[in-house]
């Protein structure tokens, strides 16, 4: 085997175009990687003025975060408990202008519309947090340090009692009917966090996501403001609490130039009797740009991977090369083998290459551009730089063996694409409904593009999770296993065929 | 349009490779012109500059006295058979004919006459792919035949053939050519044209070597030896050095004699009394006066030699 | 020409390939055209999908087809040796390409009309509204260029593998690009550059696309004038 792998590498070796189509595939990647980063562009205005676009806060785990609400709150020291009643939500949402010009808002709450109580590590944006709440549609829920959501006893509207507890770095969250009887709705773990923090009250919103049919291909999700009011009542601070007056900040808020805040939350306090009104969101941010948009070449540099890993058989075909190469190793079986491991070992270190520099290169670009690339953890990252590099890697596999049994290869390479690229194609494009496009991306090796997609799927972000959007169906492995299975598939077909067919 | 090929001065090179290095040459009506010389002497080359499919960097060619490429109808002036297997396998071989015939004006009528003319019309209708070397040839001539050309260029035409379709190919050359055609057949070997070409055109490293008569050629290469096979050989060299000959001894009772003509080496030897057992001019064989010719011009050769 | 046309359609009628890629053209883009009206449940104009455009979707397939065929017929050619006969037979190679373009134009021309006339009719009987005659005859013209544009990529690269991944790359990956780019005026621009966005809006009724019908098509067009005019250019001068 190390003899007939050595023979296969001299093969592919010597070809000067087939290197060269291959090292042509890892530059394309690092091209349009830098290309689409030179390209690309962002900006954000405030008032007339055009400024650079913030850059979204961090939260504890080094993640971007949105954190904007509004928080009426006051300090704790150690341990303690806030108790609060939530006694109705109500909310405004702006929808298209109806007339235009004016300005069309209806009432209503967007599902995960949220307020409740919150102990809060300070007020700075992307700080720890825990709290426990109730959403427009979703109930209460425990929900803390932005990626954490658990759903309360069940669907319950207002009133509805609720209360946090802090001990030690456990902070503990409950709710209840009447404020005598408790439930739990689960318990939060937040390392580090400092004697005093901050306790209260607060109300967000996130935006009305509308998704359309985008007339360029795919859909467009767009996000129109909404605002979410909620009448607190029966507020209490237990614990080492220090004066117990209350503060109020509208976190994470943007400052109009004229020093206002845009959009502003607000408080209205009828003694007991808090209405708190606020935008925004606590949660992970999957608005930016990701990690796995960097690698768009990606495409391009397939399609050059499944004509070379093609050529690299058919040509044999063509030319009779082919019995020249039985003969030199009469166990024919291992022949496609022996050049898959070669076509698909070269395609891994160059692409791996090309995967390893182009995210880092395109978020250095990108950021002079104003475009901002969403942090991945290490593992993420490397998990799509590698692979993407071993996409590319079971690609030219794939090609090869369809290369091997079809023997034309114009044959394989219309198979390889028609399975490979072109249900991707059709999963993004909006006109095959969701579902549909999920099953595509699940049956077809198109699934091993799942490897690709960094940001996991919020159940408590509303957002368009289509595969149009980079969300694919399957998770990133499965997916990846989907597309080694169809070439494994093929691959041992091909041995079959050639040690049982006249070459 | 009177049936001549004309090379002149052709030159082209590919990458550091000189394929053609002033090329120059003409192919007359009437007989069969062997164009001969060691492979990547350029032969294949200068058909395809011909024929419009090379451009040459330097030099013309000329077919008819016109350029191919400003030939309308081209396969009515020259027929060509350059790759016998450069058909689409999955395509019958009449259909092949046929959208050749049809680039010319002509009709199935005339694809069925020279399928016949070459023997293939049982086969016509078989797919291309599955034909023999042989029928494969047999296709290329057809094609070639098919606009009844006053020209007509094959570039090795006797490759992988048996020797009943080499025979077959001569004798079919022979005619072509005695029916006032030019024929010209490429090849590496000279015994594949000993009895087919009437002229030689040899080429060697791009250029033509010898452009020559098949008899003048082999009575050049011949050098008037004579061999005489003698028992006392000392007193045979004596005796026909100082008749004026140049004497070598060959192997055994051999001698090579060169400036004496066989008749009067018999009447010196009488004279003197030598006894001889044998005295004979030798002729040399085509191939022998080719590899004399190109031994210099030849681009590959044995290193063990 | 007209024996260039002649022998050309002589070479196109009696290649195998043509006898099972033509009618896979008409069956693939009715069958595709009928699956999208199928999975479109939703009343045409409740969901924001261009119903001409869900109508017509298998044009999408069948254009891949469509251009396979242009390949197949240049690059089967190459792959055997064949052009030097035909370059032979036939030295006007300018002329020989146009004759070419010209026979292939015209089977795709009829294979698509078939083809996006059943789409119609399919669309139509199963409760669809009737297609607009500018769709349907932009759709038909749509393929005719596809199938020109194949022409030329196959004629400029010349093996039959390598033209397919460049041919088939242009039609199906412009679209994914358009859809993985955030930034809106860099997805505008490769949308109007995009020979198969730009192409298809001739089949566009509801959608406001940034270029109209007729110079969307002439978006496609221009990319296969150019790129039949690289390949007749490298013809002239390249040695066959």
């Amino acid at each position: 085997m190390t003899r007939l792998l050595r023979a296969e590498w001299t093969k592919l070796r010597t070809v000067r175009g087939w290197m060269a189509g291959l090292v042509l595939a890892a530059l394309l990647i690092v091209g349009f990687g830098a290309l689409f980063a030179a390209a690309g562009h962002s900006s954000c205005s405030r008032g007339p003025v055009e400024v650079p676009c913030p850059v979204p806060p961090l939260g504890p785990d080094g993640l971007a975060v949105e954190d904007r609400f509004y928080f009426v709150h006051q300090p704790l020291d150690g341990d303690g408990t806030i108790t609060a009643r939530v006694a109705s939500m109500s909310g405004q949402i702006r929808l298209p202008d109806a007339t235009p010009g004016v300005r069309n808002v209806v009432s209503g709450l967007v599902p995960w519309a949220k307020a409740g109580v919150m102990i809060k590590e300070s007020t700075e944006p992307g700080s720890p947090y825990a709290a426990v709440l109730l959403t427009g549609a979703h109930g209460v829920r425990m929900q803390y340090d932005y990626t954490e959501d658990l759903a309360g006893a069940g669907p319950s509207g207002a009133p509805r009692w609720l209360r946090l507890t802090r001990a030690g770095e456990t902070i503990t969250g409950e709710e209840s009917p009447d404020g005598a009887r408790w439930t739990r709705v689960g318990t939060a773990r937040l390392p580090g966090l400092p004697a005093r923090v901050r306790v209260g009250l607060f109300a967000a919103s996130p935006g009305d996501i509308r998704v359309t049919p985008n007339t360029l291909g795919g859909s467009a999700a767009s996000s129109r403001f909404a605002e979410a009011t909620a009448l607190m009542d029966g507020v209490s601070v237990r614990g080492a609490a220090t004066g117990g007056a209350w503060s109020r900040d509208d976190v994470g808020a943007e400052v109009n130039p004229d020093g206002s805040v845009h959009h502003p939350g607000g408080l209205v306090r009828n003694g007991e009797e808090f209405a708190v009104t606020g935008t925004g969101d606590i949660a992970p941010n999957t608005t930016q740009s990701t990690i796995e948009r960097s690698l768009i070449g990606s495409l391009v540099a397939l399609i050059v991977v499944i004509v070379v890993a093609v050529l690299f058989v058919s040509t044999e075909y063509r030319r009779g090369l082919i019995h020249t190469t039985l003969l030199a190793g009469p166990r024919r079986g291992r022949v496609p083998v022996a050049k898959a491991a070669v076509v698909g070992g070269v395609t891994f270190v160059l692409g791996l290459a090309a995967t390893a520099v182009t995210p880092a290169l395109a978020r250095r670009i990108g950021r002079g551009n104003g475009v901002y690339t969403l942090p991945v953890s290490t593992f993420t990252e490397l998990r799509v730089v590698v692979g993407v590099a071993a996409l590319l890697a079971v690609a030219a596999v794939f090609a090869l063996a369809l290369g091997t049994l079809f023997r034309r290869g114009s044959m394989a390479v219309v198979t390889a694409i028609v399975t490979l690229v072109v249900p991707y194609a059709l999963a993004i494009a909006s006109i095959v409904p969701d579902e549909a496009a999920r099953w595509l991306l699940r049956l077809t090796p198109a699934a091993g593009f799942a490897i690709q997609q960094s940001l996991p799927e919020y159940a408590h972000v509303t957002g368009l999770y289509a595969p149009a959007a980079g969300y694919f169906p399957l998770p990133p492995w499965a997916g990846f296993a989907v597309l080694c299975a169809y070439a494994a598939l093929a691959l041992g077909l091909a041995a079959y065929r050639i040690e049982r067919r006249d070459a | 349009m009177d049936a001549t090929i004309e090379v002149s001065g052709l030159r082209k090179r590919f990458g550091r490779t000189l394929a053609l290095d002033g090329m120059t040459f003409r192919v007359l009506p009437g007989r069969v012109t062997g164009f001969v010389g060691p492979n990547g002497a350029g032969k294949s080359t200068t058909m395809r500059v011909v024929l419009g499919l090379d451009a040459p960097d330097e030099g013309r060619a000329l077919v008819g006295g016109r350029p191919y490429r400003s030939l309308r109808d081209p396969l009515r002036h020259v027929g060509a058979l350059l790759d016998a297997g450069a058909l689409q396998p999955s395509r019958s071989g009449r259909d092949h004919l046929l959208w050749l015939a049809h680039s010319q004006g002509l009709g199935a009528g005339r694809v069925d006459e020279v399928l016949g003319l070459v023997g293939l019309a049982p086969a016509a209708r078989r797919r291309a792919g599955g034909y023999s070397l042989g029928m494969r040839q047999r296709l290329g001539i057809a094609a070639a035949l098919l606009g009844d050309p006053p020209v007509l260029m094959l570039d090795e035409p006797f490759n992988g053939l048996d020797p009943e379709g080499i025979v077959w190919i001569r004798g079919f050359l022979r005619e072509l050519a005695a029916e006032g055609r030019a024929v010209l057949v490429s090849s590496h070997l000279m015994s594949e044209l000993e009895d087919g070409a009437g002229h030689l055109v040899v080429v060697g490293r791009g250029r033509v070597v010898m452009d020559v008569g098949v008899a003048e050629l082999i009575a050049g290469a011949s050098h008037d030896r004579v061999t005489v096979r003698t028992s006392a050989r000392s007193q045979a060299m004596a005796a026909l050095a100082g008749a004026g000959a140049t004497v070598a001894a060959g192997d055994r009772e051999a001698l090579v004699v060169s400036g004496l003509p066989a008749d009067r080496i018999v009447a010196v030897l009488g004279a003197r009394a030598v006894p001889f057992s044998e005295v004979s001019a030798h002729r040399a064989t085509l191939e022998e006066a080719y590899l004399d010719l190109t031994r210099d011009a030849a681009e590959f050769r044995g290193a063990a030699r | 020409m007209r024996r260039e046309l002649r022998a050309e359609w002589t070479k196109l009628r009696t290649a195998p390939a043509a006898w099972w890629l033509l009618p896979g053209v008409v069956a693939l883009t009715v069958a595709g055209s009928a699956a999208a009206v199928g999975f479109t449940t939703c009343a045409p104009a409740g969901c924001g999908h261009d119903p001409a455009r869900v109508g017509l979707f298998g044009v999408q397939l069948g254009q891949g087809l469509v251009a396979l065929l242009a390949v197949v017929a240049v690059c089967g050619e190459y792959g055997t040796g064949m052009i030097r006969t035909t370059l032979t037979a036939m030295p006007r190679r300018a002329v020989t390409l146009a004759a070419k373009a010209g026979v292939l134009t015209g089977v795709t021309l009829v294979a698509g009309t078939l083809g996006v006339l059943g789409s119609a009719v399919a669309g139509f009987l199963s409760g669809g509204s009737a297609l607009p005659p500018r769709a349907v005859v932009g759709s038909v013209l749509y393929l005719a260029l596809i199938a020109l544009l194949g022409l030329g990529v196959a004629t400029v690269v010349r093996d039959s593998a390598a033209a397919t991944g460049v041919v088939l790359g242009l039609l199906y990956l412009f679209p994914i690009a358009i859809l993985m780019i955030r930034d809106e005026d860099l997805r505008l621009l490769l949308w109007k550059i995009s020979p198969v966005n730009a192409g298809l809006a001739v089949q566009a009724t509801t959608d406001v696309l940034p270029l109209g019908p007729w110079a969307g098509l002439g978006v496609l067009a221009a990319w296969a004038a150019g790129a039949l005019l690289c390949g007749g250019l490298l013809l002239r001068l390249r040695d066959a």
